[in-house]
């Protein structure tokens, strides 16, 4: 006996699931090690666009905002642009999601049908849609709403239907016991539960669609991005980095007011106030008042952006029937005998996506640490860090595209770096919150033998987190690839330039040829990754 | 008296699960039907078949001069109306107030769809307070359903079920959340509200001795099967218990 347990053996042999989530992990951090050195980006580079820095600084400062009435508006008109494509996702979403959940659609054919909508929805990139509704409807901020509206639908779509799925069945059927009817049972039994789901989702969808707004301004959509984009086009840097730093601060007023708003959402709101005898309606209670205020000046902003986004329905009406001819245009896909350049762009946009993950994960990892409550050296340091990763997710994406367009020169190296940095504020964010979401009890088990601050992170810490982070390294990839093929537009390499350029020259078939090539690659992407969790569990 | 609700040899099946085998049973109006039996015997599902929530496998359940197999749409939503029921599990939105969520028991005579107290008519409003007043909870009508306790919340659920004005009611285990004394105090309340307006009541339990006490009759189940039918009153508390046990003791009910 005593000699069996003697010659076993003392490490395991290699499993299966865990191997294949090693290999994955590893396969796609040394892609990215090849393609950061095939895109060229190496520390000499790094350390050019450092010295670049004095030069960038130059060329920006002093920033040269517009004047006051100037910047309102167009503050105004993003905003109004940004509110309106949420509500109108939100007035889509909320049928469609009906149609799709399990547990309340009619029939399987709508299920079906609903369900690939809100998946089209989501494939088609807004700046697609966008290039397509600024032929039906002009310049302005009609496209703009439409186009993100339209897209957002595939994110919203998806969340409350399964926000709808999850529901307690119970309620409804009380409500049904009772001999109400369809829309009664939907109504009272349904949309009191998901309410605060729905409310976040938009909010959250919000505050996408803001940093969106900024890249349709490229292909024409008024408002703070179109403003970026015609100073970037005159080599106004002075203006446009002024623009671009007053879309940071708003996207982080809207971050940080949505997050309020979805705290207090979640805090049931308790009324102990004793009702004067017989009184049928709540009494005036500083909570009921407050939500009453809340809920108007939503109200109030929803129809002052309704006002400010200057949507005509008669433009409406009349774009409409132009849609058919318009969409005529994009058909067939032509290759306007640039296929090979094409497919060549395509490759660099993968090569962006997988070299700004690895670079990404290098910085993210020790930021995510250092954030994370449980491990952080001190609360202080915890804070710091945590607070890096909000502000760095509060910079829209094609903005720090821009910088790095401006610092390093047209081209991948803009676009790697700026999907880079990124990362960082998803990343960060995701390893930290699966670091602060391990069991603590194993945690204090080893603490428990007497081991240090490090053998505790290397051996109760790490472990339990590790599976998540082969999850969120994926994730990551995917969302670059998607982001990857939008640089372009502001010139920071990849396929996106020749979406643009296609648009501007009017080939509308080669739009549809990039689309598809573009949605293909998404496609892969998407089954390389279900594949992969499957495989790597 | 007339029989409201008539189960004629009334099967169910979920798949293996045979949950009701044969039942065959009549209520008349203005009774208290108690039902027993052990987890899983078919109390539920029994139940359910009476508001038309499921159907049949087998066999034809008639309540109020409606044939369920056949009723759906509008003409079963007019039936529901006139069924009250109590969930096990109570079922309040917990989102809502609590007089919200009594209100909604008039859904079935409002028309379109309802969300917030200001969407219901003045009179629901003040009949539902009423109820309310009843079960004992007027003066928690503002607050969240959600931040009652669960024998408050089962209370919110019978108001609701009395604002539908009922002929029938169903109660699922309507005091298992419940301690002695308010058990008592709610089969009490049943008990008079159905002298007052003779409403019918089904209801099941799982305390043989609430169910002498304050039962016209019991109907006990075991494994889908009716195995015993008698009126409660010269019912003695150990021909009860025998429900319970592992093998049929007592001789199926004629
Ligand atoms: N929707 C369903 N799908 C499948 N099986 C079901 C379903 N509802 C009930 N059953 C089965 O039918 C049988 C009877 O269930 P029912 O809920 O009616 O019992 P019960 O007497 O109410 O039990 P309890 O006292 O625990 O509430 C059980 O075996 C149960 O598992
Ligand atoms: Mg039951």
């Amino acid at each position: 006996m005593s000699r069996a347990v003697a010659e076993r053996r003392t490490l395991p042999a290699p499993s299966g699931p865990g191997m294949a989530a090693t290999v994955v992990v590893l396969a796609i951090l040394g892609a990215g090690v090849w393609a950061a050195s095939d895109l060229g980006i190496n520390v000499a580079t790094l350390v050019d666009s450092v010295g670049n820095a004095a030069d960038f600084a130059r060329r920006m400062f002093p920033l040269d905002f517009p004047s006051a009435g100037e910047l309102l508006r167009l503050c105004g008109t993003t905003l109004a642009i940004v509110v309106s494509a949420t509500l109108l996702s939100v007035l889509l979403s909320v049928p469609a999601a009906v149609l799709a959940a399990g547990n309340t659609t009619p029939n399987a054919a709508a299920r079906v049908g609903s369900r690939a909508a809100i998946v089209l929805a989501r494939a088609v990139p807004d700046v697609v849609l966008a290039i397509v509704f600024i032929r039906v409807f002009g310049l302005g901020s009609m496209a703009g709403v439409l186009a993100m509206g339209l897209h957002s639908v595939g994110m919203v779509g998806k969340l409350y239907a399964d926000a709808v799925e999850q529901i307690d069945e119970g309620p409804r059927t009380a409500v049904r016991a009772g001999g109400a009817g369809r829309s009664q049972e939907l109504a009272s039994g349904v949309l009191p539960q998901v309410l605060p789901a729905f409310v976040s989702t938009a909010l959250h969808r919000f505050d996408i669609n803001l940093r969106v707004s900024v890249l349709l301004g490229f292909v024409g959509v008024d408002g703070l991005g179109f403003a970026i984009a015609s100073a970037f086009r005159e080599l106004d840097y002075r203006r446009g980095m002024a623009l671009a730093f007053v879309v940071l601060v708003l996207c982080v007023l809207a971050e940080l007011l949505s997050g309020a708003i979805r705290r207090a959402l979640t805090r049931a709101p308790l009324s102990r106030a004793r009702p004067a005898p017989g009184r049928i309606s709540p009494p005036w209670t500083p909570s009921r008042v407050r939500r009453n205020v809340y809920g108007l000046v939503a109200a109030l902003v929803v129809l002052a952006s309704l006002w400010g986004a200057e949507l005509s329905p008669a433009g409406f009406v009349d774009g409409l029937s132009r849609l058919g001819t318009t969409l005529g245009l994009f058909w067939p896909p032509e290759t306007g005998g640039i296929l090979p350049d094409l497919l060549t762009a395509l490759w660099v946009t993968v090569k962006i996506a997988l070299a700004a993950t690895l670079l990404g994960a290098v910085l993210a990892l020790p930021i995510g640490v250092l954030a994370a409550r449980n491990v952080a050296p001190s609360p202080r340091v915890g804070a710091v860090f945590r607070g890096l990763i909000v502000l760095i997710r509060g910079i829209p994406e094609l903005v720090l595209a821009v910088v790095f367009v401006v610092l390093t020169g047209l081209g991948e190296v803009a676009g790697t770096l700026a999907l880079a940095v990124g990362a960082v504020g998803l990343l960060g964010k995701l390893v930290a919150d699966s670091l602060e979401e391990v069991d603590e009890r194993v945690e204090n088990a080893v603490r428990a033998t007497g081991a240090t601050r490090w053998q505790v992170f290397a051996s109760a810490t790490v472990p339990q987190a590790a599976p998540a982070f082969v999850g969120h390294v994926l994730y990551q990839l995917d969302v670059n690839i998607r982001s990857a093929t939008l640089l372009g537009i502001v010139g920071a390499g990849g396929i996106g330039f020749y979406l643009q350029n296609a648009s501007r020259v009017l080939e509308f078939g080669v739009v549809t040829t990039v689309l598809l090539l573009v949605f293909a690659l998404a496609m892969a992407v998407e089954l390389i990754a279900v594949w992969l969790r499957r495989v790597a569990g | 008296m007339h029989d409201v609700v008539t189960f004629q040899r009334v099967s169910k099946r979920f798949g293996a699960t045979l949950a009701l085998d044969e039942v065959s049973l009549s209520v008349p109006e203005g009774q208290i039907a108690v039902l027993l039996g052990l987890s899983g015997s078919g109390k539920s599902t029994l139940l359910r078949h009476v508001d038309g929530l499921q159907r049949a496998s087998a066999g034809s359940v008639s309540v109020l001069g409606t044939d369920l197999a056949t009723a759906s749409g509008a003409r079963l939503r007019a039936l529901r109306r006139r069924v009250g029921f109590v969930f096990q599990q109570f079922h309040l939105v917990g989102a809502l107030t609590v007089l919200e969520n009594v209100c909604t028991g008039a859904l079935g005579t409002l028309r379109g769809p309802r969300l917030g107290l200001f969407t219901y008519p003045k009179r629901v409003r003040q009949e539902a307070l009423g109820h309310l007043d009843r079960v004992g909870l007027a003066e928690q009508a503002f607050q969240r359903a959600d931040t009652l306790s669960g024998g408050q919340q089962q209370r919110v659920a019978i108001a609701r079920a009395l604002l539908q004005r009922p002929e029938i009611l169903l109660a699922d285990e309507p005091v298992a959340s419940l301690d002695p004394e308010s058990a008592g105090q709610v089969m009490g309340l049943l008990r008079e509200i159905s002298a007052e307006q003779n409403l019918t009541v089904l209801c099941s339990l799982h305390q043989v001795d609430l169910a002498l006490s304050w039962g016209d009759r019991v109907v006990g189940l075991r494994s889908g099967r009716v195995v015993l039918d008698r009126q409660a009153a010269g019912l003695g508390r150990d021909e009860a218990m025998a429900v319970y046990s592992a093998v049929a003791r007592v001789p199926a009910a004629a």
